[in-house]
C-alpha cells in the first residue's frame, strides 16, 4: 500500500476539532468515486467514530488523543479511529443493539448509525491500550473520480 | 452552536447556525427550552436551515427539548433538515417522531390546525 494515500493525525478529545475532521474526511475521499449520499454517509460515519473516542473512550480528557487514519484504497476507504480508553465489549452491544428510536435514550445512536452507513465496521483492543474502531466504505462508482 | 430566537404568537422559532454535537451545546439547549417554559412557551420550531452536521450527540439534545415540552403539553418540530442530518434521523428511525418542514409558513401553520 503506498504511504502517499495514508493521511493520519492525532487531536486533543475536544469536540472542537471534529470540523476538522469532516474537512479532512471531504479531502480524502474527494474524487474517489463515491456518490454524494455515500460521502454524507462516510462524514456521518468518521464525526460520530469521533465522537465515540473523545467521549466514551477518553471520557473528554483533553490530555488523551485521539488518532484518525485515512486509507484511499483503490476501491474503498478505510478510516481507523483510536482512542486511549478503557473500550467496552462490541459482541455485547451486537446481542443487545439498542432500539435507536427509543426517545427516552439520549445516548447510544452512534454505533447504529455507523453500522448503517458503512460497509464495514469492526473493533479492536490495542496492544498498548485504548480502542480503535475500523471502518471501511466501497466505492459505488456513482460520483466524480480523478483521473 | 449559535442560535436566535423568534416569536411569532404563541409559537417560538430557534434559528439554529453551526454546529450541533455536545459539549456545551446540550446545557445551552436545554437551559433555553427551560427558560421557554417558564415563560409558558411550549410551542417550538428548531430551524437548521444553518446547521451543517449534527452528530448522535446532537440528535440527542434535540430528544431532550423535544420530551421535555412533550412532557409539558408543547411540541417541538424541526424545519430546514439538510440531506446530512435526515438521513441521520432515518438511518435512526426519529424521523418518525420528529416533524420536519421545508417551509416554514407551514411549520407555523401545522400548529394553528
Amino acid at each position: 500500500m503506498a504511504e502517499e494515500n495514508t493521511i493520519a493525525l492525532e487531536f486533543p478529545s475536544s469536540y472542537q476539532w471534529l470540523n476538522m475532521i469532516d474537512l479532512v474526511c471531504g479531502e480524502v475521499t474527494a474524487g474517489m468515486g463515491f456518490s454524494n449520499n455515500a460521502l454524507n454517509e462516510i462524514s456521518i460515519s468518521v464525526i460520530e467514530a469521533c465522537t465515540n473516542a473523545l467521549e466514551h473512550g477518553n471520557k473528554c480528557c483533553l490530555d488523551c488523543n485521539v488518532r484518525a487514519v485515512f486509507r484511499r484504497l483503490p476501491d474503498r476507504v478505510v478510516i481507523e479511529v483510536a482512542d486511549c480508553g478503557q473500550g467496552f465489549e462490541f459482541e455485547d452491544y451486537l446481542r443487545h443493539i439498542p432500539d435507536p428510536s427509543d426517545i427516552e435514550k439520549k445516548r447510544g445512536r452512534g454505533i447504529y448509525i455507523m453500522m448503517a452507513m458503512m460497509d464495514a465496521l469492526a473493533y479492536e483492543r490495542m496492544p498498548e491500550g485504548g480502542m480503535k474502531i475500523i471502518l471501511e466504505k466501497m466505492i459505488d462508482g456513482d460520483g466524480q473520480r480523478d483521473e | 452552536m449559535k442560535y436566535r430566537i423568534r416569536e411569532v404568537g404563541n409559537l417560538t422559532l430557534i434559528d439554529i447556525s453551526g454546529k450541533l454535537m455536545g459539549g456545551c451545546d446540550a446545557d445551552v439547549f436545554r437551559d433555553l427550552i427551560h427558560e421557554l417554559l417558564e415563560r409558558g412557551r411550549r410551542q417550538v420550531i428548531v430551524n437548521l436551515g444553518e446547521v451543517s452536521w449534527v452528530n448522535s450527540t446532537g440528535v440527542g439534545i434535540l430528544i431532550t427539548g423535544y420530551t421535555t415540552l412533550r412532557k409539558n403539553n408543547g411540541d417541538l418540530k424541526l424545519l430546514n433538515v439538510s440531506n446530512k442530518i435526515r438521513s441521520v434521523l432515518y438511518v435512526t428511525k426519529l424521523n418518525l417522531i420528529f416533524e420536519c418542514f421545508d417551509d416554514e409558513r407551514e411549520a407555523i401553520g401545522s400548529f394553528m390546525g
